[in-house]
């Protein structure tokens, strides 16, 4: 594993992010959330809304944060435990064009753009849960997330983490959960069914709507991730040490309240922060002091005891080409081998920075994923695998293609020995040649038509589904009558 | 003597040196030099260079912001000689930006008044969370050329459709250009409420101010 910040190192940033809570605090523009911060002995000034919050607090609201929690899915065989060690990995978030897988063109996202990349990401082995990939732009935004939540229940039985935008769409998605459960009563014993996401505004700010949406979490016990999204040199410091501490101070906030309102609720923390190029004033996410972000922040969640959580491998690149690859691998490989917990927006189907989906990138990242993950998994050292036996009974003048034991023992491992990717090309060149000298884009695309067309899942249960129309029917009537 | 006041003056802009900016604005002052041609020729020519630079890549955003800084340092020296003399100053248009109702991101907004003082533009910055009556308000009483909008959440992109209603409302529409910025907005959005242009980063809104003064 790679440990970037010694000890040392690690105590400094811990002590450096607690003077930050304690010295500076966070702004928190919600009366009721400061008003339970108080109580439980945060200082609080009710003109600017800043919170001042003590390591005792802190301390206390970890013991109450698992360390592990389960995600569940519409297939249990699908079901995850987040910070059982190894990393899983999310697809991509929110994009809102899309390069047509058809005719290349660079158009608004859709709705059924959202339900093809949910399908994609039922398909790709490399995702293990899934993210709105997605922000359709044709669909009134009075029922935005209902819309979305729908697409994606209706399109993979993985689990599924669903967007919070505003309350009272986000309270709607939760009684479409309740509705995907089957029932109240299931949704109560799991409601990792799904789980959601928030930011805050840096430096050092939380909305209103952001914490009613997180109490409502806190209240319900669903998991959510929680991930500072500075921007170093522009919303936070330009030295990736004072990065990540700002970082730790504008998260730890929400693990304080979250703790208070509804002990035991599942957190995953982290980061999608990154450099701001100085050159352009654009966020620079391809960059490798992402990657170096991920690796020490990654360090300090487990020093909290919490599972880290990181934005690694989003492309700054605007098509899908050799600088969005090396980009992609870069820093989901850093937060990988780093320990992360979560590696989001790993299996990346969007370019441009979160801004255009491309289909094409979408099966590359999961080549990329693939390696990746081969690497997570390591090498098998046990008396077999060092294989002496078997390298003596091969000898000097024979191989391992023509001994019976050499093949035997070949067929034995391979599978766990060697991955292979669906896509990217190591035929010989005539082969490569006599398949069309294609380029790893050109059959990526191919690729993508041929799963949307032969892919396809449990559909969603009849009543659930028009129980979830009926809902969002209402939500549009009462959106159009406020 | 007056040509080093001036050289110094831009100079000091072009370091980002405060100090040495209102420094040198004193001394021009003093030495009689026309507090126009102090602007003019040393601080604005300063920040000219650095702007320049700046689009060929060859100098930092946070050295932008400094010579911006320095510039209005030394600027605030010599304005209340300007006032007095009571000199036109000729800027190339004024802009307004806010982030609208509900939204308190600030940073890109910023940039893009960062830039545009570089490049002489009188800006107004409303600041965050700006109601659209506020937004109204402020048009009649600045009268920008153009008024530039964020929102970087979805939540929030309804109040750039706001503004623009409220001020066809208030007959202040056809006054001046809107323009709107922010994450989640797009071209189209633009297009759907009528706004006279989108811009994606900092750089083209820039470009898409002085298209729309110029025409």
């Amino acid at each position: 594993m790679y440990q970037i910040l010694s000890r040392g190192e690690i105590a400094a940033i811990h002590t450096a992010a607690m003077e930050v809570l304690e010295r500076v605090g966070i702004v928190i523009q919600h009366d009721k959330a400061l008003k339970t911060l108080a109580k439980a002995g945060a200082t609080v000034d009710k003109k600017t809304k800043v919170v001042k919050i003590s390591e005792a607090l802190v301390n206390e609201a970890l013991q109450k944060s698992p360390r592990r929690h389960k995600l569940v899915a519409r297939n249990p065989k699908y079901n995850i435990v987040i910070g059982d060690g190894k990393s899983y990995f999310t697809n991509a978030f929110g994009a809102h064009y899309t390069i047509d897988l058809h005719t290349g063109e660079r158009r608004l996202s859709t709705v059924k753009d959202l339900e093809e990349f949910t399908l994609l990401s039922d398909y790709f082995p490399t995702v293990d849960y899934i993210k709105p990939n997605i922000l359709p732009q044709d669909i009134p935004k009075t029922t935005w997330e209902q819309e979305m939540a729908l697409a994606m229940f209706k399109s993979s039985e993985k689990h599924l983490s669903n967007v919070a935008l505003t309350p009272e769409g986000w309270r709607d998605v939760i009684e479409m959960a309740k509705i995907y459960s089957g029932g109240d009563e299931e949704f109560r014993k799991n409601p990792s069914i799904i789980d959601t996401g928030f930011n805050n505004v840096p430096p050092l700010k939380y909305t209103r709507e952001i914490i009613d949406m997180i109490l409502d979490c806190a209240k319900n016990r669903i998991p959510f991730d929680i991930s500072t999204g500075l921007l170093s040199s522009a919303s936070g410091p330009v030295t990736l040490a004072g990065t990540i501490v700002q970082g730790i101070a504008e998260n730890h906030a929400i693990v304080v309240l979250t703790q208070l309102i509804g002990p035991g609720t599942p957190i995953m923390w982290g980061s999608c922060a990154t450099i701001m190029d100085q050159r352009y004033g654009t966020a620079a996410y391809g960059s490798p002091e992402n990657g170096l972000i991920h690796a020490a922040f990654c360090q300090m969640a487990h020093f909290y005891g919490l599972p880290y959580y990181g934005a690694a491998g989003v492309i700054d690149s605007k098509v899908p080409d050799q600088q969005a690859a090396y980009e992609n691998m870069m820093n989901a490989l850093l937060a990988t081998v780093s320990g992360a917990d979560v590696v989001h927006d790993a299996v990346y189907g969007i370019v441009e920075a979160g801004v255009t989906a491309s289909y094409e990138m979408f099966a590359i990242s999961n080549d990329i994923c693939g390696a990746i993950k081969r690497v997570a998994k390591g090498i098998r050292v046990t008396p077999e695998t060092l294989a002496v036996d078997l390298i003596e009974a091969v000898g000097h003048e024979k191989n391992h293609l023509n001994t019976p034991d050499a093949l035997r023992f070949t067929k034995k491992h391979l599978k766990e020995e060697q991955w292979y990717p669906l896509i990217s090309n190591r035929t010989s060149r005539p082969e490569w040649e006599k398949r069309g000298s294609k380029t790893v884009e050109e059959v990526a695309n191919e690729k993508i038509k041929e799963i949307l067309a032969t892919h396809s899942i449990e559909p969603l249960e009849k009543e659930k589904e028009t129980a979830m129309r009926k809902l969002i029917k209402e939500a549009a009537k009462r959106a159009k009558s406020s | 003597m007056t040509s080093s006041i001036l050289e110094e003056l831009r100079a000091a802009v072009i370091e980002g040196d405060t100090e040495k900016s209102m420094t040198f604005a004193k001394k021009a002052l003093e030495s009689n030099i026309p507090p126009l041609d102090a602007i003019t020729k040393g601080l604005a020519k300063g920040v000219k260079e650095v702007g320049d630079l700046f689009s060929e890549g060859e100098v930092f955003l946070v050295e932008l912001v400094m010579a911006g800084d320095a510039m209005k340092a030394g600027m605030s020296v010599l304005l209340p000689a300007i006032k007095e003399s009571k000199t036109e100053m000729t800027s190339p248009g004024k802009v307004m930006i806010g982030t609208v109702q509900g939204d308190i991101h600030s940073i890109g907004k910023d940039i893009v008044g960062t830039l545009l003082e570089a490049d002489g533009f009188e800006v107004v910055n409303l600041g965050e969370d700006v109601a659209s009556d506020v937004f109204v308000e402020k048009v009649k009483e600045h009268k920008p050329n153009i008024l530039g909008l964020s929102s970087l959440l979805t939540a929030t992109m309804p109040a750039q459709k706001d503004v623009i209603k409220k001020l066809k409302t208030a007959g202040l529409r056809g006054d001046v250009k809107v323009i709107i910025g922010g994450a989640p907005t797009t071209q189209e959005w633009a297009d759907e409420i009528e706004a006279d242009g989108w811009a994606g980063d900092a750089v083209s809104a820039v470009k898409l101010v002085k298209q729309l003064i110029k025409s």
